[in-house]
């Protein structure tokens, strides 16, 4: 009933912003609803809600029900202080809020020793992170004499007309950046995301839907503070790129499943903070809000899907089912240039239509085509590792990718630039000029071009060429194998070396 | 600068607790009495002080803070956890500027005042306060688990406990040195370190079947709230303190 309220009062909220064009400011200007507000609050409350309602039935007859629901609540308020706040200080009680309730949610199953162990690995990161946010504000209030938000993004938005060089401005980027960047789980603080599978899974949800989010958030709230650091901002795209990539290839190696997931979240974080790094800002929040809801729907519907599968030893069918997994006995042949033209220069067409038709700024903007590509790549490779499609429908496989391709385009470019007109306005362009990563058309067109050449090459030798039994690995693949294998040996680290949490 | 030895040696953790555990007369709990009837002493004595403390009475607790922090992970016993933890955080009481250091101090005697009623009530029904073998306080005694989990949360410095907030009001306010920094930054990782090594040791685990588990009595529970309001007041003056 609460949360239901919670989110009416969010969306009357959005609505007030959308029409008045004016933020509300409460508590003597400590908070406010601006329009990053007017966009998270309502998500913030609705996945609130699902997760309050899935949670009430899952878990009811756990121990612990009440204390569940403290805590649940407890982070939840620290979330809409961290999302509302217009101040600094307030800003830093939230951010530690975050820490401690996420620890004792993640500890939830105080019974079992890996999951407290699992809760200190989290701790200890987060704590980190707190720290370094502390002196960040620390430095903020020393440099520019206000933890007032409004009024430091006023300040510096001027500031940024007439380009400074101020190291300890460039320090104050940093520690926020690297703050950010520890509860985002970007590499190499990643390491506390994938092992809190054993949390609930309403609080699966939550962590990788919101609490996760909050590097890319906070990096949104400070968004006027990196136009004055360039060099935060190259940082911030380059771990980004690696986190990205290195998550995403961990994904693929590691044999738990919900490992798995957790370096799924950890690789889309990636693509978030290089989001940020490439001075697409709004398209960070339409990516984390996106991501959110497909991570959240992905866990909640993990319950259900056990339980269907227990009724029905078959794997439950679908549509999706019938149309790629189910095996066909005819065999149609496709030379692999078909495949490739089929999957790289029609979908270049189809990209080059869609800037053009929804983006007037389409030799402006050129940094986020990388991006779409990778989004692209990331969505067509999980469509077809949870559907195994078969070389035999191999048409059907192409209608539908192309036609998701379009249709992912088409939401992708249009909110993400209206998003960008709603929260920045005429400031969105300046972001891009900060970032400095310029890249040129022809560079974007043919990185495209190579990254799904490269993609679609992998991905025909996955699904559509027979693995040869008799060929052995070679030594540097193996080796190559193992150290992906072990998560490139950072949790081997954490294990050895920090022990302050072992029992006695 | 003879009254700042004197507060250096009531407050500002130059290790006597090393002399008086040598006596055999004094047990932990008397030790921790003891500490912390000094540093109250400390936190009055110092209205008297005018000017700020030299940075080498600033270095001298910090080194002892580091020595207690060492000491801290060793033990699984609350009455020494509880002065260990006051001079943990000895430093923060000659850096910060006067009122916010003797509110720090306070509001940490105020906490330790929690933990202490923890130890005894171990001590009265399981012996001792060792809490080594008494784990999963949460799923057994959950009065015992919410309470202790409050007073380790307020000694890792999180808000929204009257600690953390004292220390985020005396860094805004503070012109910080490097000094400063590297103070802040052992301390606050030590206390946090210190608290919530004990969580996983005894708040949180599987209970010990051997044991006969026992809640707080309405009592013991009436007590925890009155501590438990006096944090949360001093948390409103914090609050205050740090947006002011």
């Amino acid at each position: 009933m609460l949360s239901s309220m919670i989110a009416l009062l969010g969306l009357y909220g959005t609505y007030h912003v959308i029409t008045t064009d004016e933020p509300i400011h409460g508590l003597g200007g400590l908070f406010v609803f601006n329009e990053l507000s007017a966009i998270l609050v309502p998500y913030v409350a609705i996945l609130g809600l699902v997760i309050r309602k899935y949670a009430t039935k899952y878990m009811w007859d756990e121990p612990g029900y009440k204390r569940f629901f403290i805590l649940l609540n407890f982070i939840f308020s620290a979330i809409y202080m961290l999302v509302m706040s217009n101040n600094l200080v307030i800003l830093a009680i939230a951010w530690q809020l975050m820490s401690i309730s996420l620890y004792l949610l993640v500890s939830f199953n105080v019974a079992s020793k890996s999951a407290v162990k699992n809760g200190s690995w989290t701790m200890l990161i987060h704590k980190g992170a707190d720290l370094l946010f502390i002196l960040a504000v620390i430095l903020t209030y020393q440099t520019f004499g206000s933890v007032d938000l409004g009024q430091l993004s006023q300040t510096w938005l001027e500031m940024s007309k007439n380009p400074i060089d101020n190291p300890t401005i460039f320090v104050i980027g940093l520690l926020f950046l690297v703050a950010a960047m520890m509860k985002s789980a970007i590499v190499p603080f990643h390491i506390w995301l994938p092992y809190t599978s054993e949390a609930p899974t309403p609080v699966s949800a939550l962590m990788h839907a919101g609490v996760v989010n909050v590097g890319g958030i906070l990096l949104n709230k400070l968004a006027f503070l990196l136009l004055l650091t360039p060099a935060v901002l190259n940082i911030a795209f380059v771990i980004g790129l690696f986190t990205a990539i290195f998550a995403s290839v961990l994904m693929l190696v590691v044999p738990d499943i919900k490992r798995s997931l957790g370096y799924s979240t950890a690789g889309q974080m990636g693509y978030m903070i290089m989001e940020v790094g490439l001075g697409a800002f709004s398209l960070a929040i339409y990516h984390l809000m996106v991501h959110g809801i497909f991570k959240a729907t992905l866990f909640l519907e993990s319950g259900g899907l056990i339980r269907y599968a227990r009724h029905d030893p078959n794997i439950p069918q679908r549509l999706s089912y019938k149309l790629f997994w189910e095996e066909k006995t005819e065999h149609k042949s496709n030379k692999t240039f078909n495949l490739i033209a089929l999957f790289t220069i029609l979908p270049l067409l189809i990209f080059i239509g869609v800037k053009m038709v929804l983006s007037e700024e389409f030799f402006e903007f050129n940094a986020a085509i990388v991006i779409l590509a990778f989004g692209w790549l990331t969505g067509t490779q999980l469509f077809l590792s949870f559907f195994k499609v078969s070389r035999s429908d191999s048409i059907k496989v192409i209608l539908a990718l192309v036609s998701s391709f379009i249709i992912i385009l088409f939401t992708y470019e249009f909110v993400g630039l209206a998003l960008e007109h709603f929260i920045y306005g005429e400031h969105a362009l300046l972001f891009y000029g900060a970032a400095t990563l310029n890249v040129t058309i022809i560079m974007s067109m043919v990185a495209l071009a190579a990254i799904m050449i490269i993609g679609w090459l992998f991905m025909y030798k996955q699904h559509f060429v027979d693995i040869q039994k008799s060929k052995m690995p070679k030594r540097t693949q193996w080796l190559f194998y193992k150290l992906l294998a072990k998560e490139a040996y950072v949790p081997d680290f954490f294990i050895k070396y920090i022990k302050i949490f072992k029992k006695g | 600068m003879l009254m700042s030895i004197i507060l250096l040696i009531l407050a500002a953790g130059v290790p006597y607790y090393l002399i008086l555990e040598k006596n055999k007369k004094l047990n932990s709990e008397k030790i921790f009495l003891i500490s912390s009837f000094l540093v109250l002493c400390a936190i009055v004595i110092s209205s008297f002080v005018t000017g700020t403390y030299s940075s080498l009475l600033v270095i001298i607790s910090l080194l002892s803070a580091i020595f207690s922090i060492y000491k801290a992970t060793k033990t699984t016993n609350f009455y020494k956890f509880g002065y260990y933890l006051l001079f943990i955080n000895a430093p923060f009481f000659m850096l910060f500027i006067r009122e916010q250091g003797v509110l720090y101090t306070l509001s940490l005697l105020i906490t330790l005042g929690g933990v202490y009623s923890i130890a005894k009530h171990y001590d009265k029904y399981y012996g001792s306060a060792n809490y080594h073998g008494i784990s999963g306080t949460t799923l057994a005694t959950p009065y015992v688990g919410a309470f202790l989990t409050v007073y380790l949360i307020t000694l890792a410095l999180y808000p929204p406990f009257p600690n953390a907030l004292f220390l985020l009001s005396s860094m805004i306010k503070e012109e910080p040195t490097l000094l400063w920094y590297i103070v802040v930054v052992i301390v606050f990782l030590g206390n946090f370190m210190v608290a919530m090594r004990v969580m996983p040791r005894t708040v949180f685990g599987t209970p010990n079947t051997n044991l006969h588990y026992v809640d707080l009595t309405s009592k013991e529970k009436i007590i925890h709230f009155i501590i438990i309001i006096l944090l949360l007041a001093l948390s409103i003056i914090g609050f205050k303190g740090a947006i002011a």
